[in-house]
């Protein structure tokens, strides 16, 4: 029968075989069996199959928006925004959503531990009540004088902890610091507010009110104090009220950010000439009423336009589009503040709002009603590096802030800290900072973890943002603030008496206990275990009215203001222009949803780049992917190059968020930081004049692509 | 092909065609029952015990009520009364082992159907239908077994028998987008 059978007879039978014994199988019950794995303990409030929802605040950046937190069987899915909360109404962004990326972090640190060496992988591990120990026994046996502690920007309940510990010790007050501040240039803004209104606290720009919204450098769509926030005003701003044409936006800075890549109009002024653009603004508006402002009178517009590249001309008719607005609005910030004569820009730009009827207020007090608390600026910063250097800081405790990667590496923060004989790190994650410390003491991810947060700004309601935890912790970490409260126990004397709290919990209840006299929020309740469970409920607390302050502008017409040259240092032929990251922000970087969101104007992913003019490329050789040198007289390093056509010919730009070496597997080897090669010059108010250094050029002859998103074929017609 | 129709013409192959295809028949039969049977459960749980002692099905699985799925119990549950009853069986000594662990118990679920069908407990439980409708009678059984194929036919049935007299009821309970959606 076989040599009747012929082979492709057999093939098709075996064929048809194989098929219905795959068919008959695959549907049958068996494909679908599973072995399921339950809980070991079930969380509570979780059913199978259901979700929970948890109301937190956002720790990415300290803006404190409002979170909900879909978990599933106890692990944290899916991050939203909060529709009830002041600051982003339900929104939030891309940096909020990829918080699960930290939570879920693989290189996160698991436990406490010892480092035999300062910068050496080689740890020893700790259990906590030797931790514990550690902290009890450096607070106890180091003088106060000699504490320092350093902490995040978020004006947090670690941070009133923290301070009544040091007050209980006798210690120096926190001092509070990060990349995002420094790049906001908020100092300088608070101080322009106090010179010019008279007033203290941080501004607050009613977007939504206004018409015709100039802004000087102030990236409020990407990362400027409170992008959440400033996002819903401008689209408010956009839509434009009943029967009105939509808001019209002009963004004045050399380079195209993400924020000008929305405006109407792109003004490319030369680098530090802000002030002097606002006070042209600001004559030709007075002269038009008949105004006399102190500010702007001995203004040469012709020089200013010479200065600053914008004709005479077209300053007149940005001066008209201001006057015929219904209501305008000048915003200072980022860049504009970030020069040598930053504060004396922001003074300038401010003014220009008194002759404008412009919706600024000051943001209200936080719900307990104590003042805005500012982050150190690069000034404060180098006198901690100071007392570092002198040997004078004994024991350093570092929460939530990166100093070793964040600031000018100039400034030498990496050398200070060789003085000082004990650092203690709280890190979530296992950053530059945390490598250089003797002891490691994890704090838990910000979505295991109690607290409330104060607002800067970003709402016109008195707001206390609360967090609490949407997943059991994973790892052995441990809050910050029971191991310090646990410390002070185990130190007693006065100072267990000033922090007589059994937990976290415990001192955060007992803070917010006078909130339950307030009778304007928007609920209340008779004792605190009940006002406990809605503060976590709603995700907070808020007043139910605007307490905004009214500024007062009297002062200003009358107020001289001489704005100077702005100074560059350095010898190159192009300004360097860092600027933070819209989508890694100052801490992305070990977020792989973050590195492959492509950058809002570039496209460029995972990596660094350096945005040069198409024409100023053509002029030095260089085409996209070339990698240059890039030379201060701080320093220099290599990075592969970005034609960008939005940007002055004499400004180069690079980003700031990449070139860690340390921070975990997605973020360190990867780009470069252009902290490295920055001048530490600071502006009057004490803030970095980022934009104040010159840089040179080098070719390497080298080609190192780049990946983006955009496809260049035929942009610049050599394909 | 045409010569394999030839072949088989011939008195002997075609018997020995008939007994190949019994044999193949046979073989496939038995290989279709190995393959459909449900896996070895990790631990050999007597439901006719449990049951027995009166503990209501919604204490270990207390989802149904609630919502789509019943859920399998978390073994703090097991733990709740089994630490205080003696290891008397290697059963029981398995139970102890995955709880000093702290592993989960990898149960294998029997009464299942495929993920294109959206089936929510809850809207069942609502109803009045008993556990053991679907179930079976667990007082009966050992290690738990799905006592019916759970196909659309056997769904269909009992939804027009339950709504024959409620036109509207019934379109809604024989709708497709009512499981698949």
């Amino acid at each position: 029968m076989s040599q009747e059978i012929s082979r492709r007879d057999f093939l098709k039978l075996g064929g048809l075989g194989a098929v219905a014994t795959m068919v008959l199988t695959g549907c049958g019950t068996a494909a679908r069996y599973v072995r399921r794995t339950p809980y070991t303990k079930m969380p509570e409030y979780t059913f199978t199959g259901q979700s929970t929802y948890f109301a937190t605040t956002c720790r990415e950046c300290p803006a404190a928006c409002g979170l909900i937190v879909r978990t599933f069987q106890g692990r944290a899915i899916k991050v939203e925004g909060n529709p009830n909360h002041p600051v982003n109404a339900g929104k939030t962004c891309a940096r909020g959503q990829a918080t699960l990326h930290g939570l879920y972090n693989p290189d996160r640190i698991q436990g406490p531990f010892k480092r035999s060496a300062r910068g050496s992988e080689q740890i020893t591990p700790l259990d906590w009540n030797a931790a514990i120990q550690v902290v009890a026994q450096a607070l106890r046996e180091t003088s106060p004088q000699g504490i320092a502690f350093l902490l995040g920007m978020a004006p947090d309940h670690l941070f009133d902890l923290v301070s009544d510990l040091a007050r209980a010790l006798g210690a120096p007050a926190p001092i509070r610091f990060g990349a995002l501040g420094m790049f906001e240039a908020r100092a300088t803004l608070r101080k322009a507010t106090q010179n010019v209104l008279g007033q203290d606290g941080l501004p607050w720009f009613d977007l939504g009110a206004a018409n015709v919204v100039f802004s000087f450098g102030a990236n409020f769509l990407e990362t400027w104090l409170s992008p959440v926030a400033y996002t819903r005003l401008f689209s408010q701003m956009r839509r434009g009220e009943r029967n009105e044409k939509r808001g019209y936006f002009v963004q004045f800075e050399p380079r195209m950010s993400q924020t000008a890549s929305k405006a109407d109009e792109w003004i490319p002024l030369r680098p530090g000439t802000e002030g002097w653009v606002a006070q042209a603004l600001g004559k030709l508006i007075a002269d038009a009423r008949g105004l006399q402002v102190a500010a702007f009178s001995g203004v040469n517009v012709e020089e200013v336009a010479q200065n600053s590249g914008i004709e005479v001309a077209e300053l007149q008719r940005l001066a008209d589009l201001l006057m015929k607005a219904r209501r305008a609005l000048v915003i200072p910030g980022g860049a504009a503040l970030a020069h040598t004569n930053g504060l004396e820009n922001a003074e300038a730009i401010l003014t220009l709002n008194a002759l404008l009827d412009a919706p600024i207020t000051l943001s209200p007090l936080s719900p307990f009603g104590d003042a805005y608390h500012q982050p150190a600026s690069l000034q404060e910063m180098a006198a901690l590096i100071e007392r570092m250097r002198r040997g004078e800081v004994q024991a350093l405790f570092i929460h939530g802030a990166n100093p070793v990667f964040e600031l000018p590496a100039a400034l030498g923060f990496a050398e200070a800290l060789q003085k000082v004989p004990l650092v203690i790190s709280f890190a979530t994650f296992p950053d530059e900072t945390a490598l250089q410390a003797d002891y490691v003491f994890p704090d838990h991810h910000g979505l295991e973890s109690w607290g409330y947060q104060r607002l800067a700004t970003g709402s016109a309601f008195p707001t206390l943002s609360s967090s609490q935890p949407v997943v059991v912790p994973f790892y052995n970490t441990q809050a910050t603030a029971d191991v310090l409260l646990a410390a002070a126990a185990q130190i007693g004397g006065a100072v267990a008496q000033a922090l007589p709290y059994t937990d976290e919990v415990a001192y955060i209840q007992a803070r917010l206990s006078p909130l339950l006299e307030q009778k304007n929020g928007f609920f209340g309740a008779p004792e605190i275990n009940t006002f406990f469970a809605y503060f976590q409920q709603y995700g907070g607390w808020w007043k139910t009215t605007e307490e905004t302050v009214k500024p007062s502008w009297e002062n200003a017409f009358n107020r001289r203001l001489q704005v100077k040259a702005a100074e560059f240092a350095g010898e190159g032929e192009f300004h360097l222009l860092p600027f933070i990251s819209p989508v890694l922000g100052e801490a992305g970087a070990n977020k792989p949803w973050l590195q492959e969101v492509p950058d809002p104007t570039t496209t460029v992913m995972w990596n660094s780049w350096i945005e040069i003019n198409p024409q100023t490329a053509e002029e030095l050789g260089l085409q996209d992917d070339d990698v240059v040198r890039v030379v201060s007289d701080q320093g220099s390093f290599e990075v592969s190059v970005y034609r960008y056509p939005a940007i002055r010919p004499d400004v180069v730009a690079i980003v700031f968020g990449q070139g860690h070496t340390a921070y975990g597997r997605y973020a360190q080897g990867r780009g470069v930081n252009p902290g490295q090669i920055l001048k530490p010059v600071t502006n009057a108010a004490g803030d970095l004049a980022f934009a104040a250094t010159r840089v040179r050029l080098e070719k390497t002859g080298k080609k190192r692509a780049i990946s983006r998103l955009e496809s260049i074929l035929g942009v610049y017609g050599e394909h | 092909m045409k010569a394999l129709y030839t072949s088989l013409k011939h008195p002997l192959a075609r018997g020995g065609g008939i007994v190949l295809v019994l044999v193949v028949i046979t073989l496939f039969a038995a290989f279709v029952r190995q393959t459909q049977a449900s896996p070895e459960q990790p631990i050999l749980f007597p439901h006719n015990l449990h049951v027995g002692l009166g503990i209501q099905c919604l204490y270990c699985h207390p989802g149904a009520a609630r919502g789509p799925n019943a859920g399998l119990p978390a073994q703090a549950k097991c733990w709740g009364c089994h630490q205080q009853i003696a290891k008397k069986t290697p059963e029981l000594e398995k139970l102890a082992q995955y709880v000093q662990n702290n592993e989960p118990i990898p149960w294998v679920p029997v009464a299942i159907v495929p993920d294109f069908v959206k089936f929510n407990h809850r809207p069942h439980v609502a109803a009045g239908l008993n556990c053991e409708t679907c179930h079976g009678d667990m007082t009966k059984v050992k290690i738990a077994q799905n006592p019916q194929v759970m196909n659309m036919g056997w769904c269909l049935n009992c939804h027009r028998e339950k709504a024959k007299d409620d036109p509207v009821k019934l379109q809604k309970l024989i709708d497709c987008s009512t499981c698949h959606y």
